[in-house]
């Protein structure tokens, strides 16, 4: 990342490493390949299915890139990431359909709601820190859900919460192929503005206070306020994801945010690599991609071992996570991220070794 | 009346349970310093591993109990040599993450050896029937359970206590280089921590299901005593005993008097709730050690 090509050399203050998004003209063509290439082959080669894996990863990923800034940024674990994508997901069907908002307004009020709740659970975090945060959010996970089936006049309770697709002019948003172009557009808006984020005072405070929380109060840091800080923004990204997600779905059923998808979220933070915006991108599609193979060649076991064939899909998926986490902590813990600048490295200098 | 005292002795034989499970969790903090998420999935293992022996191999109930700790040998030394040991050193998250991991892969490894619903049984050595003090009911099941709750949780109390290696892995918790230097093998404390957290939880989870069933919902049990371990401070065998009877009282408490109030539930969320407000108020719980640490 802090190395480039021979004889390209920052010229302007803008243009130096923490600075600028893009730094050399090579960077500015790939990405608008990359866009062009995104835009156009996808939603055009590729099955219905595989489409719909491909939303469901974008959508992940802006609800990983908030855990990211709050886990992998500003050093605080979070085990409720799914219950914060479910406050905004039940937040945005209820401005929906109870209150007749459209789509367009429904998702950045659901991300401010969203947020504000997630503020609730970070305030604990006046007086605590580590590993206790971890179990305010765990509470999260069980509180919310319980809030939301017992307010049954606003969520219809245990029925879910329907919602609409959303609608340009008369243009209605309503197969992959459609939902393709938009979350993908949500996506990258919200990775810039992540990646925008950290490089901002606001990130440079929270890698502080990840650091040593002890030296970035003396440095005048206010710990508490930028604590306060990484839960709402968390919040706000967990809540576009999930008003995202309940528009594609069509129905915000609570059963969809468990502590499970809250785990498998963390976990992709871990294979991507901590504090890393690239690295959300890989660790959603390499965990994502990776449970879609398991989910395809579980027929594949079952047929080979007949004893085991009800409970392989259910079985070998846990078994599967588990494993390839505690593979990722303990041989690569600064995950893909940096395993993909190493390769860059290596091909740079290629043929030499070092 | 009668309510209120049939509700606080529901609330305290489970609480002996929470507690039970409360002190493995707390075992491994006080001499690793990693706190354990894989504790409710272990609970769900030993449980389905003792109802294996006991019914399907039909193997008589001592033989059963020691199949049981060779079990518990042979999986805390695997857990604390494969995954434990290669992350000391590493930032707290690698280690949180590692557990949840390691839950992960024995909830699989459950439902790839024992699939479909959860097995009542009612264990044999355990007497039926219940006797009655005025209106009170007091099952004979869950009072031999809480005993030897009871009994576990004393003698763990009397090893740290009294013998070599509870005092080695005290003085282990306390500082490992230091405990190092003083000739204390760490990799040995550790080892022996999984072990004895391991066989608690197997304990824990027959015990419970002695009076649910043994289905993987008993993880469950292993998330309530996340709440206890709070409630009572993270390095307090007797914090652990506390808090889990005051979740177990609390819980119930609450699911007798306010479930009318607010149409149900509240028995799954009391100790979540109780959780929350004692992080605001007194993080370090009843009997932690309250770190000079500014936050």
């Amino acid at each position: 990342m802090h190395e480039r090509p021979c004889g390209t050399y920052d010229v302007r203050y803008e243009q130096t490493i923490s600075m600028a998004v893009l730094r050399t003209p090579f960077h500015k063509i790939m990405l608008a390949f990359f866009l062009l290439f995104l835009f156009t082959v996808p939603p055009f080669t590729f099955s219905i299915y595989i489409l719909s894996v491909i939303n469901v990863i974008g959508i992940w990923i802006i609800v990983v890139h908030g855990l990211n800034l709050l886990t992998g940024y500003c050093g605080q674990i979070n085990i409720g990431q799914a219950a914060f994508m479910m406050v905004g997901a039940y937040a945005s069907a209820i401005l929906n359909t109870k209150f007749g908002f459209s789509f367009w307004i429904c998702l950045p009020l659901a991300g401010l709601i969203t947020g504000l709740v997630g503020l609730i659970f970070g305030l604990p975090s006046l007086r605590i820190k580590g590993f206790y945060i971890a179990m305010s959010t765990l509470a999260a996970q069980y509180v919310l859900p319980w809030v939301i089936i017992h307010l049954p006049e606003l969520t219809e309770g245990i029925f879910g919460c329907p919602a609409d697709s959303p609608t340009i002019g008369g243009f209605v948003f309503d197969n992959e192929r459609k939902w393709f172009y938009l979350i993908m557009v949500f996506a990258i808006l919200m990775t810039f503005f992540a990646r925008n984020l950290v490089r901002s005072k606001i990130g440079r405070a929270f890698v502080a206070i990840r650091d040593n929380d002890l030296a970035a109060e003396i440095m005048g840091i206010n710990i508490f306020r930028y604590k306060v800080l990484a839960f709402f923004l968390s919040s706000v990204f967990a809540g576009v994801g999930g008003a995202l997600m309940v528009h594609y779905m069509g129905v915000a059923q609570y059963e969809h945010y468990t502590l499970l998808d809250s785990i498998w979220f963390l976990g992709m933070l871990i294979i991507g690599g901590m504090g890393s915006v690239p690295g959300v991108i890989f660790g959603v599609i390499f965990l994502k991609g990776l449970n879609e193979i398991v989910l395809a060649f579980s027929p594949f076991i079952a047929h080979v071992f007949p004893s085991l064939a009800e409970t392989v899909a259910a079985a070998i998926g846990p078994i599967v996570f588990g494993v390839v986490i505690v593979l990722f902590l303990v041989f690569e813990p600064r995950g893909l991220a940096h395993s993909w600048e190493t390769l860059k490295a290596s091909m740079r200098i290629w043929p030499f070794p070092h | 009346m009668i309510l209120f005292s049939q509700l606080m002795m529901t609330g305290i034989m489970m609480g002996g349970v929470y507690g039970l499970m409360a002190v493995g969790i707390i075992l491994i903090v006080k001499s690793t310093g990693v706190f354990n998420f894989a504790h409710g999935a272990i609970v769900v293992f030993g449980a389905f591993i003792f109802w294996s022996f006991l019914v399907q191999m039909g193997l008589p109930f001592w033989v059963c109990v020691i199949l049981l700790f060779l079990w518990a040998i042979v999986l805390g030394f695997l857990v604390e040599r494969l995954v434990l040991r290669p992350l000391i050193g590493q930032p707290l998250l690698a280690a949180v993450m590692a557990t949840i991991a390691l839950g992960e892969i024995l909830n699989g490894v459950v439902v790839l050896l024992w699939p479909g619903p959860g097995r009542v049984y009612r264990p044999p050595f355990l007497p039926s029937g219940a006797f009655h003090i005025g209106e009170i009911t007091f099952p004979y099941n869950q009072v031999a359970c809480f005993a030897f709750c009871m009994v576990a949780l004393i003698i763990f109390a009397l090893f740290f206590r009294f013998t070599r290696t509870g005092l080695a892995m005290r003085g282990a918790s306390e500082d490992h280089q230091l405990a190092r230097s003083l000739g204390i093998k760490v990799e040995r404390i550790f080892r022996l921590s999984w072990i004895i957290a391991v066989a608690t939880a197997a304990v824990g989870g027959i015990i419970a299901a002695s009076f649910m069933s043994v289905d993987p919902g008993l993880d469950g049990l292993g998330l309530y005593a996340f709440p206890a371990v709070i409630f009572g401070g993270m390095e307090s065998i007797v914090g652990g005993v506390v808090g889990g009877i005051s979740v177990g009282v609390l819980q119930n408490l609450g699911g007798g008097y306010l479930d009318r109030f607010v149409g149900g539930g509240i028995k799954e969320i009391a100790p979540y709730i109780i959780m929350l407000l004692i992080l605001i108020i007194k993080p370090h719980g009843l009997f932690g050690y309250e770190r000079i640490e500014r936050v």
